[in-house]
């Protein structure tokens, strides 16, 4: 047992073509769970049971069941289903890419929207009766007052969760896509070197989890601008 | 609901297996936690200096990679060394239970050092000087004011650290442990059901994470208790 560069040098290449792949998934889901995330947050604080409820119960089962779980059951258990197969949706689900690209956006997605929902409700009383006092309307107010603010407020941990997205799509290698993760896996396979491989590829997940970081961080700076003097 | 006939025990024992490795995990996590902790609270530069990378490495890899390099790396460790004392052995594992417990321990338990960290240091002052001023000695102060102070800081963070630990468990099943949706792959195999198989695993999960909200929400209340009565 012993710790071979040469391997290294080799693989790290192969492993780094997967990081379009590993981006992509990232990007995709991040934007179309973002979007998700802010439809569910509003049925979430509308205030009309019939559309909190559903908000409620799809939070519930997105956040209490396992990632890899739910990746299973869009990847194998849909295509089971008569009426996916036969419905317009069906070449989303027969490619794993499109599998991944649901599950994650769907979890992500529930995760986004209560952190999306802490940032509104921690927005000032005060501002929005100022509003109020100003004849603004219950939109004109969302629009201009809640939503700046809730934005900055719920940026930090939406950082967080945009690097455990990152980390999520890790186990996309799971149902036969090659991202980086996936290539990693192949080539332990054929040199059985775990960690020579594994290592240099926990490197290059922290150098992206840094870089992303170090960016929310530098947005975060940029819209709390005015706080500093 | 037929074809769920014959699977149920296995569901059931997979769901032991689960909370078995909750258990050693939490123990583990909470020992990780304390210890990362308190040197990141030290004044030690070398003991900061380590738990920060012990925070940054394991915050920043996947879940599934910590595993994977866990597995085979103790793998392939443990064969070499077997190997020296006799070279007929082919391969040798720690058994994917523990390989897997320690894994997702050691992740949650870089997210738990920042949690305790902070609720150590969100601890009143005053409290820990009014002991002082009782003359109670540094242990008593841990044991007495500071534990039972910090805890209450750190549930809520600390409840979604469990949830984590036991929706990390499903990822073990890639190396091989037994849990339900190790059983669940199984069943498929057999059945060829995925859809209402990896649903029941998702029920099964579910019903852990519930549980856990439910202890989680009811231990809040115990530890707010005094806040309550004097409202």
């Amino acid at each position: 047992m012993s710790f071979d560069f040469t391997l290294i040098i080799d693989a790290v290449p192969k492993i780094l073509l997967g990081i379009g792949l590993t981006f992509q998934l990232l990007v995709v889901s991040a934007v179309l769970g973002l979007v998700l995330a802010i439809g569910i947050m509003l049925m979430r604080i509308s205030g009309k049971w019939y559309l909190s409820w559903p908000a409620q119960i799809y939070i519930y089962i997105f956040r209490g069941t396992p990632i890899l779980v739910q990746i299973f059951i869009v990847y194998y258990g849909f295509p089971q289903l008569e009426f996916i197969r036969e419905s317009f949706i069906w070449p989303l689900f027969r490619d794993p890419f499109g599998c991944a690209i649901v599950a994650l956006t769907l979890n992500t997605g529930a995760y986004v929207s209560e952190i999306l929902r802490g940032g509104v409700m921690g927005v000032d009383r005060g501002i929005l009766e100022a509003g109020t006092a100003l004849g603004l309307s219950v939109r004109q107010r969302f629009i201009h007052l809640t939503s700046p603010i809730a934005i900055r407020l719920a940026l930090p941990a939406y950082g967080n969760d945009v690097i455990s997205l990152l980390k999520s799509t890790a186990l996309a290698s799971t149902i036969t896509l090659a991202d980086m993760t996936g290539i990693a896996r192949t080539i332990v396979a054929q040199t059985f070197a775990p960690y020579e491989i594994f290592i240099s590829l926990a490197i290059i997940y922290m150098i992206l989890t840094w870089i992303l970081q170090k960016s929310l961080g530098r947005v975060e700076r940029h819209l709390g601008r005015y706080m500093q003097k | 609901m037929d074809i769920l006939v014959g699977w149920w025990d296995d569901y059931f024992w997979g769901s032991v297996v689960v909370a078995q490795v909750f258990v050693c995990s939490l123990i583990l996590m909470i020992i990780f936690g304390l210890i990362g902790a308190a040197a990141k609270l030290s004044d030690n530069f070398i003991a900061q200096k380590l738990a920060n990378g012990y925070t940054i490495v394991f915050r920043g890899t996947p879940e599934i990679l910590v595993i994977l390099l866990l597995y085979f790396g103790s793998a392939i460790a443990l064969t070499s060394i077997a190997q020296i004392f006799n070279p007929d052995i082919k391969f040798l594992d720690v058994p994917p239970f523990w390989a897997g417990t320690i894994a997702i321990a050691l992740i949650v338990g870089s997210y738990a050092t920042e949690t305790f960290r902070g609720a150590f240091l969100g601890v009143n002052p005053g409290s820990i000087e009014a002991a002082r001023a009782l003359g109670m000695s540094n242990l008593q102060t841990f044991i007495y004011v500071r534990v039972p102070e910090m805890w209450r800081l750190a549930l809520p963070a600390f409840g979604n650290h469990m949830l984590s630990l036991v929706k990390d468990t499903a990822l073990i099943s890639i190396i091989g442990l037994n849990e339900t949706l190790f059983v669940a792959k199984q069943a498929i195999g057999t059945t060829g059901e995925p859809f209402i198989m990896y649903i029941v695993v998702g029920l099964i999960y579910l019903g852990f994470s519930t549980i856990i909200t439910l202890s989680v929400m009811g231990l809040e209340r115990f530890g707010q208790r005094h806040l309550v009565s004097s409202q």
